[in-house]
């Protein structure tokens, strides 16, 4: 059969694997969320977006057939993004916070000549990065995690910002780190800084200044065609 | 819905006429609406009974979870822990991120009740953008007029003036926050413009964005501003199970189930937001949904049973383009960006069969007609749903598909399909609540001290949505219910808080022969697998 003409049935088909322990039957073409709902079992946290692969609450660690070798380590990925594979065991990872919590308020760091000096003073572990590449391989979005903390850490937010476009807030990059760099939060503040300090769209000004000075306004009982003009 | 054509012989079909044809037969628009859109369907529809909306048609499984029971009873609360704050808000989403942080800086103590964790709901999972008229050839009034128009002029025409109003400024606390927008390219961040793209419906390009990921970016700033915000606390695992009352039948706070602990937390605030977010988990008539998982209209529920007015509950939005196979994927969202890009319906005898642009309850009624009429395509697990033709639209427009439909190359890659060589199969999916609980221009409810802001809220959209208006919505409408609820929690409260509402409910179900054995809110989606009751029984034992 060609592949155009292959059926999306056609490819489920059936495996077995052991999820939180639990012995599950599941098709290959369903994600492991997916596999664990269809065997009945309650799903009351660990989940949100059901399959985008946009909130990152379904952490879960897997270890594939084959990677039984002492010391092999397992691989983190999201449950919803995942598909059943034969031989799967799969562990949901609970909720990760920082280890300690970084206070700081964005408004406060308006000036930009010094906000960016004050990344290390918000993260004092960043600059101690071991270049382990701990975040890289726990980041389920293949987001390059150690190269943006290495940006943070010496000021260069523009160039740091975007590698963290794709970022879910899984926080597995946080639960990986030896340093406690808390990467996702560091990833946070250089965008935030970015868009705060550095995005002033001139339409959006000019209109708010027309709002201000009373020359945009709303008629609320106007007579409204049914077709757009 | 009848079989339809097999996937194979619509493959066949497709492929001898493609590419399909560039026009498509007049259709009779408002008759296909009244016939084919779900909204018009009488047998889905029932009469409510008991409640502030009496009389009014709603969806049957909307309708069970309004007219039930609650979980909790006097004697539960007796016993159970409680703690004070001047505003709880429930649902820690969009719109209650930002009245969360809006009440805190107007000097309130905040907690956030969330049934997941902080973010986890519709608000990450948005891609096309928000609204704002910030064009120059744009204005406020246009967007006013384009929002009640959408909306059939059904919307109460204040408040979608303010939400319309609020826009810039929204843009510029978003920004604020730190969040990013594209900007026009050629033009720079600093002085130049905002890039916009026209939706269906809009006289003018005011979709702001970040690429396909606009919700994602949206939420990522507001869950880390109110992890940082001095004066908010946010409880996780935290669902609402009944609201509370003071001596007067205002609102005094709610009954949240601790779900680690398997108990009862009560909380008693001088203001209450309720931010839940939207039903399509209900899976009405049987539709798949777009809808992250907890959305399950307990906010609805909670609001109506202590008296507040709804609005437009019989009203919701189905998204032409949700991914109709596999089954795990089902209801996931194919952006409209596909079709704007030029991708059209093809139905499973190769045909076209609708302008893929016309406005979205048009486009969806086209497709159930197909699939009712026997013309869907048909997989052979049972799966039913038209053709997007991709491939067409990839030969024409080579690398449009990498270039610009990022994220559907990554949907039909988890479908396991290619998508430059084989059609998706799509099918509509239920996406937004375009009612819910009627609020003034301050978010406030018909119920003394409860506010309500973002999708659980009703009247801003009338009886349809412009794409783009909901995130907009909860930006807006959340400033505006925190400041207020701050503002309203400094009142002194009055007397003894409990369930007393209970009882005066009970009485109007029995009256109205109604069982009361059934409970809500429904919590989690009906395969979750989840027994409250249970819960509740282990816990206490
Ligand atoms: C796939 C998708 C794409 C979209 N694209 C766009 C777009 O491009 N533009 C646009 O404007 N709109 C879009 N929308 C609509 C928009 O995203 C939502 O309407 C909006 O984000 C709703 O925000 P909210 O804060 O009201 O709800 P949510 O973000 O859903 O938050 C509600 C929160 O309340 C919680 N909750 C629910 N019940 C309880 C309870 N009992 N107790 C405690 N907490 C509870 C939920 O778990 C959730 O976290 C899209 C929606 C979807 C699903
Ligand atoms: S960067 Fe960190 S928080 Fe973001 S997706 Fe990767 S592992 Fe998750
Ligand atoms: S895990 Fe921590 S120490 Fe290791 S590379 Fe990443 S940021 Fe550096
Ligand atoms: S459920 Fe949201 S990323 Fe998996």
């Amino acid at each position: 059969m060609s592949r155009e003409g292959d059926e999306p049935d056609a490819r489920g088909a059936r495996v077995r694997l052991r999820f939180e322990g639990q012995e599950l039957e599941a098709r290959t073409d369903a994600s492991l969320v997916q596999a664990w709902l269809d065997a009945g079992l309650p799903l009351v946290e660990n989940v949100g977006c059901m399959g985008q692969g946009v909130c990152g609450a379904c952490r879960v660690l897997v270890r594939r057939e084959g990677e039984h070798a002492p010391g092999e380590s397992v691989q983190t990925a999201l449950a919803c993004e995942t598909r059943c594979e034969h031989g799967m065991e799969v562990t949901f990872v609970d909720p990760i916070s920082a280890r300690r919590p970084r206070p700081y308020d964005l408004r406060a760091l308006g000036d930009s000549w010094t906000a960016f000096d004050r990344i290390p003073e918000i993260f004092p572990e960043a600059p101690h990065c071991r270049h382990c590449g701990g975040c890289d391989r726990a980041c389920p979005k293949g987001i390059e995690v150690e190269r943006m903390v290495g940006l943070a850490s010496v000021g260069r937010a523009f160039d740091a910002a975007p590698l963290f476009d794709e970022c879910v807030m899984c926080n597995l990059c946080i639960a990986a780190c030896p340093e406690h760099i808390d990467p996702a939060h560091l990833g946070q503040l250089v965008r935030r800084l970015v868009a705060s300090l550095a995005l002033r769209p001139a339409d959006l000004m000019a209109r708010l200044r027309e709002i201000e000075a009373g020359t945009q306004t709303v008629d609320v009982e106007a007579e409204i065609p049914e077709e757009a003009p | 819905m009848s079989a339809g054509v097999p996937r194979e012989v619509a493959l066949d079909a497709w492929r001898a006429r493609r590419p399909a044809s560039p026009t498509t037969a007049p259709l009779d628009r408002d008759a296909l609406v009244r016939r084919f859109h779900p909204d018009h369907d009488a047998n889905a529809m029932v009469t409510l009974r008991v409640g502030s909306a009496a009389g009014a048609r709603c969806p049957a499984e909307l309708a069970a979870l309004l007219q039930a029971g609650s979980p909790v009873r006097d004697v539960d609360i007796a016993g159970a822990p409680h703690r004070e704050t001047d505003v709880l808000v429930i649902g820690g989403g969009g719109a209650g991120c930002v009245a969360a942080l809006e009440a805190a800086r107007a000097g309130a103590r905040v907690l956030v009740a969330s049934k997941l964790r902080l973010g986890d709901g519709n608000t990450v999972m948005a891609e096309g953008g928000i609204q704002a008229a910030v064009g120059e050839d744009d204005s406020l009034q246009r967007h006013f007029e384009d929002t009640v128009r959408a909306g059939r002029f059904a919307a109460d025409r204040v408040l979608a003036a303010a939400l319309v109003s609020d826009g810039p400024a929204a843009i510029r606390w978003l920004i604020g926050e730190g969040m990013s927008f594209d900007v026009e390219p050629g033009t720079h961040r600093m002085g130049g413009r905002l890039r916009r793209a026209r939706v269906g419906g809009a006289s003018a390009a005011r979709l702001l964005s970040l690429r396909d990921q606009t919700g994602l970016e949206m939420m990522r700033v507001l869950r880390e501003a109110v992890r940082l915000q001095p004066g908010v606390e946010a409880l996780d695992g935290h669902p609402a199970l009944e609201l509370l009352t003071d001596a007067r039948g205002a609102c005094a706070g709610a009954v949240l189930f601790d779900r680690e602990r398997r108990r009862l937390a009560l909380v008693h605030a001088g203001a209450t937001i309720v931010a839940t977010g939207g039903a399509g988990r209900l899976h009405l008539r049987g539709f798949p949904t777009s809808n992250h998982y907890g959305a399950t209209a307990d906010g609805l529920a909670l609001a109506y049973r202590l008296g507040a007015a709804l609005r437009e509950l019989d009203s919701f939005q189905y998204h032409p383009t949700g991914l109709a196979a596999p089954a795990g994927l089902a209801g996931l969202l194919v952006s409209e960006a596909a079709r704007a890009a030029g991708a059209r319906l093809v139905n499973g005898c190769g045909e076209r069969f609708v302008d893929e642009l016309a406005p979205r309850d048009v486009v969806a009624a086209a497709i159930l007609r197909e699939l009712e009429e026997g013309r869907g395509v048909a997989t052979r697990d049972g799966a039913l749903g038209v053709f997007l033709d991709t491939p067409s639209l990839e030969a024409e427009t080579p690398g449009v598909l990498r270039d610009r439909l990022v994220t559907l190359c990554h949907l039909a890659d988890r479908a396991g399909v290619d998508p430059a060589r084989e059609p998706l199969l799509v099918r509509p999916t239920l996406h937004y609540q375009n009612g819910g609980v009627a609020i003034d221009p301050t978010g406030r409810t018909s119920v003394s001290r409860l506010f309500a802001c973002g999708e659980v809220a009703g009247g801003i959209h009338g009886r349809n949505r412009l794409m783009g208006n909901a995130l907009l919505e909860l930006v807006a409408f959340g400033r505006r219910a925190g400041v207020a609820a701050a503002h309203e929690a400094r009142a002194p409260r009055s007397g003894p808080i409990g369930v007393a509402h209970l009882s005066d409910w009970q009485r109007a179900m029995i009256a109205a022969g109604l069982p009361l054995d059934a409970c809500s809110p429904q919590l989690f989606p009906s395969y979750g697998n989840f027994d409250l009751a249970a819960a509740l029984t282990e816990g206490v034992a």
